[in-house]
């Protein structure tokens, strides 16, 4: 990706803070605590000082407009240490709900805290084994509302909750509420990349309780929502890829068998090339993707699961032939590479697997 | 990038001539029959193809980067990606095809004496001579530093023999270039030369190799005791791996880009899809196979159009990561044939026959592409010869006991 100045000396500010203060070690020290914690909330507060909370904001509502590109820049640095931070689940998801499908009175209340770091919120949206975003059941019911969610971003460390939900006469909405509120459960899990994710169970929870932040009219805009979140998580899941094919070449150039490096076999260097090609390839889906958001370009939502698509395909390769080529040390709690081939398998998942993607890409084109 | 004022002013200024200079018959769709290709045999289809290859040639758009006094435009990189852009932007057809003017020529800028550039470059801006390509042969394909063909020394000339192979229509061609062995004493790629030689000699024969997609595009050349005058030598005596190696660099950017030179099939593989296979009341196609396949493959080959794009972004802004071109053809040929195959598939039965290869409109034409593109894996350097490039040239890797 080609990045301006201003970009390219944010993008090389967060990632020189990343390097200092969460790198790979900080993900296993996060695995070892207990569920509650989603990441270390200080850290993230000083993120957002430096602008990681803000960069697509626009200035007028105090954002440092940086872009989609700049953002993606962000979550590549991000997907090159795993550093577990909440800009998929909050800024993305729950910032971005919030700012592009609320009124404007409501955003000029919440959003000065999620910018400054004080609030952290998640987004509760999925209710099936995979990620089928227009099937919803959840729903405001006389009674109050009611339904279950899974697999919320962050969940358990989120100062307010976003939920998607139907309204009184069946339509498509958007509430805010407090996790705190009577009528909500929830039950958090480590999932094999060490995030958290959580299940939320709501039963009659007062509809005094719940503020509605979008409406039917706003579909459209969490639509778009989703097509980014979608983008920037490609992002990030390249940056693991990125890292991890680096890393597997080093390998192949020191590891020596039959007296020789084991990079000179061609079988080897063959996989690595073509490893190599796939990412560049999947890069320019992914900042395509990124671009046509900053110029508001048509076709987003076929780009955006191009993006999501491609990156699947490239992570999932990668993290395979990262595992093989270092061979038993590659099965090695030692390594990260484990790590981040984990990671690959629950990032497949979220947003939409390939197979969801490859088939809303073909709706888009007319077959 | 922002384009600045005098780049603003000549964008403009190129506006104006192409809309001015390129007659509307010439910005439809490029027709293979239609191409203009250089020659001794040239011919033009229409006055509209005759005046659209005139005023290119005459400002020196056929060869755009090439100096003025060679007869091109003297363009600058980013001038002439301006060019190419408003060029695309209105559908000009390539107003001129020569591999003289795609391989040879950017060679000889770097390696030609002064008088070589003075006979030949304006020659191929002008369209007058066709070149081929005379690289491999029946022993050397990939190893092509394996080559055979001799010119040994004779006073003023060469004394060539030997032949090349998959030499493309070295039958309508004027001229060859080619690798000759002038020394194999010492170790292989040392001993090659790089010589100029026009097909008229006597001595030279060409037979077409029929294909299997039933046409004959590649030849095999024969050279008998041909003599060829020393001054034809481009680069050293034992110097031409060097001169071959520029070639190639042109060829394989050529071919990431055949796409947009070639002939478009009158139905796209979309519609294609939707006219052959029986369709759902939401518009879905019922064979989920080729759905997917098909979608995967529409994703795929537009990220190969972004990373072209994002190469020349990166060239014009002088911040190119020398890695990426490695990749453009063994990423891009592979779509190709991806989308030949879908199409298959899509036709069943229909696409089983090569019987009426003439007819535009049959099914014989896709199934007539899809054999002849599978070439595009192998000419100009096999896939598995890219990857090693990209092996060594661009991850590093240490050289095994495979080759370039």
């Amino acid at each position: 990706m080609i990045l301006n100045s201003e970009q390219e000396s944010f993008r090389a500010s967060v990632s020189s803070f990343l390097a200092a203060k969460l790198p790979i070690s900080a993900l296993r020290a996060l695995r070892d605590k207990p569920v509650a914690t989603a990441y270390d909330r200080d850290l993230w507060g000083e993120l957002a000082v430096l602008g990681a909370s803000s960069i697509t904001v626009p200035a007028a509502s105090g954002g440092a407009e940086f872009g989609w590109l700049a953002l993606g820049a962000v979550a590549q640095e991000l997907g090159r240490r795993l550093s577990p931070t909440p800009l998929l689940s909050s800024v993305v998801l729950a910032q971005g709900a919030l700012i592009q499908c609320a009124s404007p009175e409501q955003v000029a209340r919440y959003l000065p805290a999620l910018l400054n770091g004080d609030e952290v919120w998640a987004v509760a949206f999925e209710e099936q084994t995979h990620f089928l975003p227009d099937c919803l059941q959840t729903a405001m019911t006389p009674l109050g509302l009611c339904g279950s969610k899974g697999m919320v971003l962050d969940g358990a460390a989120a100062d307010r909750l976003l939920v998607t939900a139907l309204d009184g006469s069946g339509q498509w909405g958007l509430l805010l509420v407090d996790p705190d509120t009577p009528g909500i459960t929830l039950r958090a899990s480590r999932l094999m990349d060490g995030r958290q994710y959580v299940a939320f169970e709501f039963s009659e929870v007062s509809e005094l309780a719940c503020e509605w932040v979008a409406g039917p009219a706003s579909e459209g805009a969490w639509a778009r929502v989703l097509n980014q979140a979608m983008a920037v998580l490609a992002a990030e899941m390249l940056g693991s890829a990125r890292e991890l094919c680096e890393r597997t070449i080093e390998y192949l150039k020191e590891r020596e068998q039959f007296d020789v490096k084991i990079g000179s076999f061609q079988a080897l260097q063959h996989r690595a090339a073509h490893m190599y090609s796939e990412l560049e390839l999947s890069q320019a889906a992914v900042d395509a993707a990124l671009i046509a958001f900053d110029t508001q370009g048509s076709d987003q939502c076929a780009m955006a699961s191009a993006a999501k698509a491609l990156a699947n395909e490239c992570f999932q390769l990668i993290s395979d032939e990262a595992v093989q080529m270092h061979g038993g040390m590659g099965v090695t709690d030692a390594l990260d590479i484990g790590l981040f081939l984990k990671r690959s398998r629950v990032c497949n998942q979220l947003l939409g697997d390939t197979h969801w993607h490859h088939l809303r890409y073909a709706d888009r084109s007319g077959f | 990038m922002e384009d600045s004022d005098s780049l603003i002013a000549f964008r403009e200024e190129v506006k104006a001539w192409l809309r001015a200079s390129c007659p509307l018959s010439q910005r439809r769709p490029i027709v293979q029959k239609e191409q203009i290709w250089a020659g001794r045999q040239r011919h033009f289809h229409s006055e509209d193809a005759r005046r659209w290859f005139e005023a290119a040639r005459d400002r020196g758009f056929t060869a755009p980067e090439w100096p003025v006094r060679y007869g091109g435009a003297g363009l600058s990189v980013t001038e002439a990606s301006i060019l190419r852009e408003e060029m695309q932007a209105l559908g000009c057809r390539p107003p001129l095809y020569d591999q003289g003017l795609w391989m040879l020529g950017p060679a000889l800028l770097v390696f030609g004496t002064e008088a070589q550039k003075q006979q030949h470059l304006p020659a191929i801006c002008r369209g007058e001579i066709r070149w081929a390509q005379g690289y491999s042969e029946p022993n050397a394909g990939s190893d092509l530093a394996n080559l055979q063909m001799k010119a040994e020394d004779d006073g003023d000339f060469f004394r060539v023999h030997g032949s090349k192979i998959w030499t493309t229509k070295a039958d309508e061609a004027d001229w060859i270039f080619c690798l000759v062995r002038t020394d194999d004493s010492g170790p292989k790629q040392q001993g090659i030369s790089f010589l100029l030689i026009d097909l008229a000699t006597p001595g030279v024969s060409v037979s077409p190799i029929p294909l299997i997609s039933g046409e004959s595009d590649f030849c095999q050349t024969f050279f008998d005791d041909v003599l060829v005058p020393k001054a034809n030598l481009v680069g050293e005596l034992n110097g031409g791996w060097a001169v071959a190696k520029e070639v190639l660099r042109h060829e394989r950017q050529l071919m990431s880009s055949f796409e947009s030179m070639a002939e478009k099939p009158k139905v796209n593989v979309v519609e294609l899809a939707t006219q052959h296979i029986k369709r759902q009341g939401d518009g879905a196609i019922s064979n989920l196979d080729i759905r997917v396949c098909l979608a995967r493959h529409l994703m795929r080959d537009r990220a190969v159009k972004q990373l072209g794009a994002r190469i020349e972004q990166q060239g014009r802004a002088r911040c190119g990561d020398p890695r990426l071109p490695l990749l453009m053809k063994y990423l891009s040929t592979r779509e190709i044939q991806q989308k030949n195959e879908i199409k298959l598939k899509i036709l069943g039965y229909r696409g089983l026959s090569l019987s009426a290869p003439d007819d535009p409109e049959s099914c014989d034409s896709i199934v007539k592409q899809w054999a002849f593109d599978k070439a595009l894996t192998i000419a100009g350097g096999t896939s598995e010869i890219q990857l090693n490039i990209i092996a060594k040239r661009g991850l590093g890797l240490p050289l095994g006991s495979s080759s370039e």
